[in-house]
């Protein structure tokens, strides 16, 4: 990994994340979003969450794995039930990793 | 709509309006303590120096945003694809932007800028729902997001620098941090019917979009997530209009 990827990384994060918190936030507050943007909008947040939780699990690191046989699948129910239960990020997560590191241990990963 | 509580210039001056905002975003402190801690320790397995994760915590404020830049980096490489993928993944913002947005109409730009950097998940669900109640104003806003980013900023440094010592991190599961972190998300996100439909529609597209290339067409990996959530997205407002 070179100094230059590194900081070509932190710096262009750092300018986009900004515009694309900012323009909306100065814009939008002048004009108004069309509907049918607004309805696609609307639905970008659980779309892209949807997407990126299943690549990962059915895929990790590239290479998919048959659910019954991958601790990422198996542990992401268990986060979601958790979710579901206790309403709270923390309490999924710790759960969900726990959960993680047991399985991957049970099945030998 | 638009006569946001941020007209209300006596509220906006309100002695402790800052504090209000910091006990507000306390839990998103706690929670990002951790899973700053997570992305310190996967940034130092990556390449970058403590200082380089840290200063990256600072000037992005991007949970999911960072962790899947990480994991671009590491299959690619390329600042590039780094920053497509990030920025479609934060595309979400526009819609938190576009939805807080009425109720800054009458803030100074610098504030709006302020806010604007803050924003995030967790200080979104926040605010929203306190502007809603009509308590907010900007800087108990700005409370919540000064609260947020420290445990966001301090979390990676404290990960980051202690990664040698904790060493492999995925002992613990770390690696499962932040698929764990969106699925509570998505599952929070999921509220209704048809964002649930929606959702999971991206996620069968996400799955499915190796088999395209039995037809001749190889999408690169790193644009699954994209295309996926797009092609999902655009079917959701076509279906429920």
């Amino acid at each position: 990994m070179s100094d230059s990827v590194v900081w070509g990384v932190i710096i262009g994060m750092a300018v986009l994340n900004f515009l694309i918190r900012f323009l909306p936030i100065a814009a939008v507050s002048r004009v108004e979003l069309p509907t049918p943007v607004m309805r696609w909008l609307e639905f970008i947040p659980v779309s892209v969450m949807g997407a990126l939780v299943a690549n990962t699990v059915v895929r990790p690191g590239g290479e998919f794995i048959v659910p019954w046989s991958n601790p990422w699948v198996i542990a992401c129910a268990v986060t979601a039930l958790a979710y579901r239960v206790t309403r709270s990020f923390l309490g999924a997560t710790v759960i969900g990793m726990v959960s993680f590191v047991i399985v991957r241990a049970l099945l030998g990963a | 709509m638009p006569d946001g509580p941020l007209e209300d210039t006596r509220g906006a001056k309100e002695p402790g309006a800052l504090l209000r905002g910091i006990r507000l975003g306390f839990p998103i402190f706690l929670g990002y303590v951790p899973a700053g801690m997570a992305f310190g320790i996967l940034a130092r397995t990556i390449g970058f120096s403590v200082f380089e994760a840290t200063v990256c915590s600072a000037t992005a404020l991007a949970g999911a945003g960072q962790f899947i830049a990480l994991e671009v980096i590491k299959t690619t490489g390329t600042v590039a694809a780094v920053l497509v993928a990030t920025s479609v993944v934060n595309l979400r913002y526009v819609l938190f932007g576009s939805t807080i947005s009425p109720y800054l109409r009458a803030a100074p730009a610098r504030v709006q800028g302020i806010l604007a950097f803050s924003l995030t998940d967790e200080t979104f669900a926040v605010n929203i729902t306190d502007l809603r109640e009509g308590r907010a104003t900007w800087r108990s806003m700005a409370g919540v997001g000064a609260i947020a980013w420290t445990g966001w900023v301090l979390g990676t440094a404290l990960g980051a620098a202690f990664a040698g010592l904790i060493g492999d991190p995925n002992r613990f599961g770390v690696e499962f941090a932040m698929p764990a972190m969106f699925t509570a998300l998505f599952v929070a996100l999921a509220e209704n019917r048809r964002q649930v439909l929606i959702g999971l529609l991206g996620a069968a597209i996400v799955i499915a979009l190796p088999l395209l290339q039995a037809v001749g067409i190889a999408i690169p990996p790193s644009w699954y997530v994209v295309v996926a959530s797009m092609v999902a997205a655009t079917l959701g407002a076509v279906i429920f209009r």
